[in-house]
């Protein structure tokens, strides 16, 4: 599954990214995540545990040779943990010349949606809200579009007290 | 050349080079202060030097340091051709300097990436005021520059030809030059020059082609025009002229009379021409001796110079290369096979990688003397500023280290002299009443001591004032021990924690607003140590204990359930197994071990970073003793794994930014794949109190 | 393909000008930095051109080049200059240089040059 969708992704080309979105399942909602950020998309790896993070940063993985951090992004969105299995992947983002792996439940595909399509998602005080940049309509799907910059940088407060 | 500025390689070298001939311009002025004055071989280098710079810059388009190396080229032209009497040397050292370090504040903006646009024009015009002056003092207008060449130039007669008429053609050329081809007047002496030697007469206009640089509009406007009398077809003729080089246009006429020619005979004159003597310059035996030992540059060349980054590329390749080969070499498939000749193979690739990873480090050490000589400066501007009379002695300056260290060192290193100057050195005048010598002395001293380097700062100033020190950490509320509990030692140190500065007026040099914590942090940050020590009235000495490399360590694999972790050999004292009845636990419920006699603490591991692990008990695991900054403690692992060679990797910076964890110092790859966390034994044995 | 020997005290120059000469054609037989090692290359290599820098240290380019004239009165020399060394230029024509480049140098100029002198 993995292979296929990466296959799709070196396909592309650069400026025809845009707009395109690799798909991916926590549960029940399906998420997307701006094809450009991705560099690739691994099955899960030996994670190795980092002592005093927080809990949604399981720790660091060995990508040939580089070592990159991984973070949970079930934990991170406070649901409940889920073992690993064969589906679970590991999405490598890169941003700001920060890689970080992402562990999800399954990648689903790569999908285009137009900006017509996107809108901005409601205003709902707190939540995992401030992590999507906008709700993307695929027929009758929708698809939270994550904002991975701020994934990284946004809640440093909850995330110290998370280890409290 | 924007087409030469954007090529990596020649940025390299126009960095490396105009940075070594800075540095050597820097030696050269201070050396010569010593002496007091500038003999003609310094006046010679230095013009020199800025020549080179202002013709490198050019190339790169660094425009303000090409215009002010222009300047100081200027000053030191005037100096070499007229060797003024009247100079203010120690104003000319100051202004040389300053131009210094100008072009040093640009070049690490260079090197940085950044833009080059600090403006040279005050400091250039400071530059020329300060030639005008000498020009002035020493009563010397300026000259017009000598024509080299005789001064009638304009025209030639061959004296042998002239006899021969009969074949004579008589031609008038008109040639332009390509637009901003420049020396246009230059250019058309030069076709003059390879005429001579066919020509009978040659005469040419504008005449004054040597003597007056303005031809350069004239031949640009109205060309330059030759009238020529020689020995040659029209179609030879034509030929000749058409190799001039830049030529834009060529107009030739094949005249029947010399009735143009006569224009130029009015002072009806023939000077009879020698050609100039062509001086052969006498090379004496020590020039070519010189010229013997540079060893002949071309294909064969022995020093080169790269990117430092291109060097950590080669580390980080050799370091995964390491682990690739654990990978082979203790694959999993190869249990339980008989490979006898797999196993040969093995241990060759294994001698061969071990033998290149010594070799991408010794690359990478370079010697302290750079960085040593930089202190020079420092004394310099410090004892001018102050007026202490200071001497600066440096001790094994040969002493090798990691480049990426020395990058580290170098500002604390002068933070350290400063300090050692301003507060440590006594004023002048006290030192006479004190009856000791005059001069301060400041010694730099680096020696090897085992995998680490010892850089040792000493002023054999007034030394540090305990009371002050105490009564000072007492305000702060730095103070954790009570006061006669304290060593000396301890006392000392004090001065290391933040927040701690012993001068109250914040001088220009040493304050700052930073005090010694910054240099602490540091020296920490490559994994040193920084200790003080002081006698009053006699001297302060600090020392710095700087590790010989970052990149590679010698570690202890040992395991705590599932995780890896990894302590550098050098700390630690040794490993065993303890018996249940040395284990002691104090009223608090720390524990400790009783070993020969003496007690030291345990850190569980498993406790401190909340591993699970089945080991729990102290006489199932094992017990690693450790040692740093004089500090023990006992380290309790479920097993040691086993002794190697690591590649020391950061953390990723998202983890580091997210939270600073103790007792970390990165983490590196095992043979297996799998990630060892490094420990930070200095962290640790200071965690614990 | 025309050979040539570089002689320049600073190394940068020597690259600017290994760099353009390189990619035009040209084979740098030599790079000597200064004027007596010049000449032992220039009898070691019998470049086809040479292009001098003025100003070095040890045998400067005048020196150099009457030296390398004297062991070859065909060695086509190039003199290498920046503006406000006029008369040294001139005293190097005097002195049998071909024709001279000026710093900061286009790379136009410099083939231009170079190739006229070397096919004359």
């Amino acid at each position: 599954m993995a292979e296929s969708v990466m296959q799709e992704l070196y396909e592309q080309e650069e400026d025809t990214q845009k707009g395109r979105f690799l798909t991916f399942a926590l549960g029940s909602e399906s998420y997307g995540i701006e094809i450009k950020h991705v560099t690739e998309i691994i099955g899960i790896q030996p994670i190795t545990e980092v002592p005093e993070l927080p809990e949604y940063i399981k720790g660091i993985i060995n990508l040939r040779g580089k070592i990159i951090p991984v973070m949970d992004v079930r934990l991170r969105f406070k649901k409940p943990f889920r073992e690993y299995n064969d589906r679970t992947c590991v999405i490598v983002i890169d941003i700001k010349e920060v890689s970080i792996g992402l562990i999800i439940d399954s990648v689903s595909e790569v999908l285009s949606i137009p900006e017509t399509e996107i809108v901005v998602p409601p205003e709902v005080g707190k939540g995992n809200n401030k992590y999507i940049k906008g709700i993307g309509k695929t027929g009758n799907d929708v698809k939270l579009l994550l904002d991975c910059e701020k994934l990284l940088t946004e809640d440093e407060v909850d995330s110290l007290n998370n280890i409290q | 050349m924007s087409e030469l500025y954007a090529n990596e390689p020649m940025m390299d070298m126009y960095i490396f080079e105009t940075t070594q001939n800075i540095e050597q311009l820097e030696t050269c002025i201070l050396d010569t202060e010593k002496a007091g004055y500038y003999s003609q071989n310094v006046v010679n280098e230095i013009f020199r030097i800025m020549h080179t710079i202002k013709g490198s810059s050019a190339m790169m388009l660094f425009n303000n340091i090409s215009m002010l190396a222009h300047t100081v080229e200027d000053l030191f032209y005037f100096l070499r051709e007229h060797k003024p009497e009247q100079i203010d040397y120690s104003t000319l050292s100051d202004l040389v300097l300053e131009v210094v370090d100008f072009i040093k504040g640009e070049l690490d903006k260079i090197t940085q990436g950044d833009k080059v646009n600090r403006d040279s024009t005050i400091l250039s015009s400071k530059i020329k005021d300060y030639l005008e002056e000498l020009k002035q003092q020493n009563a010397i207008t300026e000259l017009i520059e000598k024509p080299v060449i005789e001064k009638q130039s304009h025209y030639y007669i061959a004296q042998d030809k002239t006899e021969n008429k009969i074949n004579l053609h008589m031609y008038k050329a008109i040639i332009f030059f390509d637009d901003g081809c420049e020396m246009e007047n230059i250019r058309a002496y030069t076709i003059t020059h390879h005429l001579r030697d066919m020509a009978d007469e040659i005469y040419y206009l504008p005449q004054d082609i040597i003597e007056n640089d303005e031809s350069i509009h004239l031949i640009r406007e109205e060309g330059f025009q030759l009238y020529v009398k020689i020995n040659k077809t029209y179609n030879e003729m034509f030929e000749f002229l058409k190799q001039t080089i830049f030529l834009k246009d060529l107009e030739l006429i094949e005249l029947d009379n010399d009735e143009e020619f006569k224009q130029f005979y009015k002072p009806i004159k023939k000077i009879i021409l020698d050609t100039p003597p062509v001086m052969i310059p006498k090379i004496n035996n020590q020039n070519y001796q010189e010229g013997k030992e540079q060893t002949i540059t071309s294909s064969n060349q022995s020093i080169i110079s790269v990117n430092v980054a291109k060097l950590d590329k080669l580390m980080d390749l050799v370091g995964e290369m390491v682990i690739a080969e654990a990978m082979v070499t203790q694959n999993p498939d190869l249990k339980g096979l008989t490979i006898v000749n797999f196993h040969k193979a093995a241990r060759q690739l294994h001698k061969i990688t071990t033998e290149l990873q010594d070799m991408v480090m010794a690359i990478r050490m370079v010697p302290l003397s750079t960085t040593f000589h930089k202190m020079h400066r420092i004394v310099r501007d410090m004892s001018k500023k102050l007026g202490k009379e200071v001497k600066l002695e440096l001790i094994g300056e040969e002493t090798e280290v990691d480049k990426n260290i020395i990058e580290h060192i170098s500002d604390p290193l002068m933070h350290l002299v400063r300090n050692a100057i301003d507060h440590g050195l006594e004023a002048t005048k006290d030192r006479v009443t004190l009856e000791k010598p005059k001069i301060g002395k400041v010694t730099l001293e680096a020696r090897n001591a085992g995998s680490d380097v010892l850089i040792l700062v000493k002023d054999d100033g007034k030394g540090l004032n305990k009371q002050k020190i105490l009564d000072r950490a007492r305000e702060n509320d730095l103070l954790i021990k009570t006061e006669n509990e304290m060593t000396d030692k301890e006392i000392y140190n004090l001065i290391l924690l933040p927040g701690f500065s012993t001068k109250e007026a914040v001088s220009e040099y040493s304050g700052r607003g930073v005090g010694m914590d910054v240099v602490t942090n540091n020296i920490e940050a490559v994994g040193g140590s920084v200790s003080i020590d002081s006698e009053e009235g006699i001297g302060t000495t600090i020392t710095l204990k700087i590790p010989l490399t970052l990149a590679i360590i010698d570690g202890m694999n040992i395991s705590v359930g599932k995780s890896r972790y990894t302590i550098p050999t050098t700390t630690i004292k040794e490993s065993f197994r303890p018996k249940e009845n040395d284990l002691i636990k104090d009223p608090d419920g720390n524990e400790m071990i009783m070993v020969r006699g003496q007690c030291f603490p345990i850190l569980r591991l498993h406790e401190l970073y909340k591993v699970k692990t089945e080991v729990t008990d102290f006489t199932q695991g094992i017990l690693i003793m450790v040692e740093q900054d004089e500090k023990t403690l006992c380290i309790f692992a479920d097993m040691l794994l086993g002794q190697q060679q690591v590649v020391v990797k950061t953390l990723p910076s998202y983890i580091k930014s997210t939270r600073k964890i103790q007792g970390l110092a990165g983490c590196t790859l095992l043979g297996d794949g799998n990630i060892s966390l490094i420990l930070d034994i200095g962290g640790l044995v200071n965690l614990n109190g | 393909m025309p050979k040539v020997l570089v002689v320049d005290d600073a190394a940068f120059m020597r690259l600017a000008l290994k760099t353009i000469l390189e990619r035009n054609g040209f084979q740098i037989v030599g790079e000597a930095e200064n004027g007596a090692v010049a000449l032992k290359m220039y009898q070691e290599y019998k470049p086809d051109l040479v292009t001098m820098d003025i100003t070095m240290p040890v045998l400067d380019g005048i020196q150099s080049l009457k030296a390398i004239r004297q062991y070859d009165p065909k060695a086509k020399v190039i003199i290498v200059s920046a503006m406000g060394q006029e008369g040294m230029i001139k005293e190097a024509i005097a002195s049998g240089a071909k024709s001279f480049i000026i710093k900061p140098f286009k790379e136009g100029h410099v083939i231009e040059t170079l190739t006229k002198i070397a096919t004359a």
